[in-house]
């Protein structure tokens, strides 16, 4: 349901950032959703989507949204690394230890919804660089 | 022709969330209060809970009550005689930090010892939204299928105490209380399982000496957060820069 937040969230950085840098166009936005963030990514790039196609800025954007792995940290054998998710029977996946199937791990990245990096067009301008 | 760029932000969405709710952390610690952050579905005994433990709690309490666009649950609160601010989300599912800053500016911060935080009744979004609390307890009714906690593995996992109430009703409903317990204990093996049953007043000393221990341990550990304190209006808490050894601290609050 806090998929319009976030893409919100999302909008206003995609937007900001190409105004700072005098963009007449946002061609390409890279996104990134840990596999344990709460959201739907379907929903997310829906709704991205309305409100990209609402500016004239942003109406050409492509969306690349990246799956983030789950980094953990096992409290039961010490495995520090890429956490199995099993997500068999759930829509909410289960983060095992892959070395001890312990239930016992921190999660230490992969709960994180980040803009990573957009492509912009600009005017040429000889007199700038 | 048009020059082509690609410029990287790696901005975390939920950076400006997670900076407020720090924020309110710390003006809950300059006045030496408690927070809780209460979660569970609609009907779970959220409210139920806070009430018992103001009337049966020996030290002040305060109530941020959020609710989707009633005022229910505060007016409930209210007759307890604590001060209670209803938050309303509007149709948000889940109270942010954002909002709870809001509320903190309207209660009497000098004159409570604990602030309890009923986030809106939903067992997924407010997950992903830290507020600024100590401590995060999950409840749970047995009427809601003993299948709800292993449905919903995050917000178990994340939480510091699980209740399973209305434990009277389980054969009732065809619940298996047990069964529930253990789903519990397997998804967050280090954190204090504890059936209740509310309206019968069963597990509420328990719930009180765990949240009164948590305080008591908090309040040893107290010390370790002042050193920061000076630091935390200048500091951008991006997450791809390393932080100081004076941040250190940081990840002990959320868990």
């Amino acid at each position: 349901m806090h998929e319009f937040a976030m893409a919100q969230g999302i909008f206003s950085t995609v937007y900001d950032t190409a105004e700072a840098n005098d963009a007449i166009e946002v061609t390409e936005v890279v996104i990134e959703i840990g596999r344990l963030a709460m959201l739907n990514p379907e929903q997310l790039k829906f709704m991205l989507g309305v409100m990209f196609e609402g500016e004239e800025l942003t109406k050409n954007a492509k969306m690349i949204i990246n799956t983030i792995d789950v980094d953990i940290k096992c409290h039961n054998c010490g495995f520090e690394g890429v956490g199995d998710i099993d997500d068999s029977d759930h829509y909410a996946p289960m983060i095992l230890c892959p070395e001890c199937e312990s239930h016992r791990v921190e999660v230490i990245n992969g709960k994180d919804i980040t803009v990573r990096s957009i492509s912009i067009e600009k005017e040429d301008d000889e007199s700038e660089e | 022709m048009h020059k082509i760029a690609d410029v990287e932000i790696a901005k975390n969405i939920m950076d400006a969330n997670d900076r407020l709710a720090h924020k309110n952390l710390h003006l809950l610690e300059d006045h030496d209060i408690f927070c809780v952050d209460f979660v569970g579905a609609i009907g779970s005994g959220k409210t139920a809970l806070i009430e018992d433990l103001i009337d049966n709690l020996d030290e002040k309490v305060g109530v941020l009550a959020g609710d989707i666009i009633s005022d229910f649950d505060a007016d409930r609160i209210k007759s307890h005689n604590a001060p209670v601010v209803g938050l309303n989300t509007g149709t948000e599912c889940h109270l942010d930090a954002h909002l709870v800053g809001h509320g903190l500016g309207d209660l009497p911060l000098d004159d409570i010892d604990y602030l309890f935080i009923e986030n809106v009744g939903n067992l997924i979004c407010p997950v992903d939204f830290q507020l600024g609390s100590h401590m995060r307890v999950v409840v749970v009714s047995v009427t809601e299928g003993d299948d709800t906690v292993e449905k919903h593995p995050y917000i178990f996992k994340d939480s510091d105490l699980i209740i399973i109430n209305k434990i009277d009703l389980a054969d009732a409903v065809g619940a298996s209380t047990d069964k529930m317990v253990a789903d519990a204990k397997k998804l967050n093996p280090d954190v204090k399982v504890i059936t209740t049953s509310l309206k019968e007043g069963i597990g509420l000393d328990e719930v009180i000496e765990a949240i009164k221990d948590a305080k008591a341990h908090e309040a040893e550990h107290h010390h370790h957060h002042e050193h920061s304190h000076e630091h935390e209006h200048s500091h951008d808490h991006t997450h791809e820069h390393s932080h100081g050894h004076e941040h250190s601290h940081e990840h002990e609050h959320h868990h």
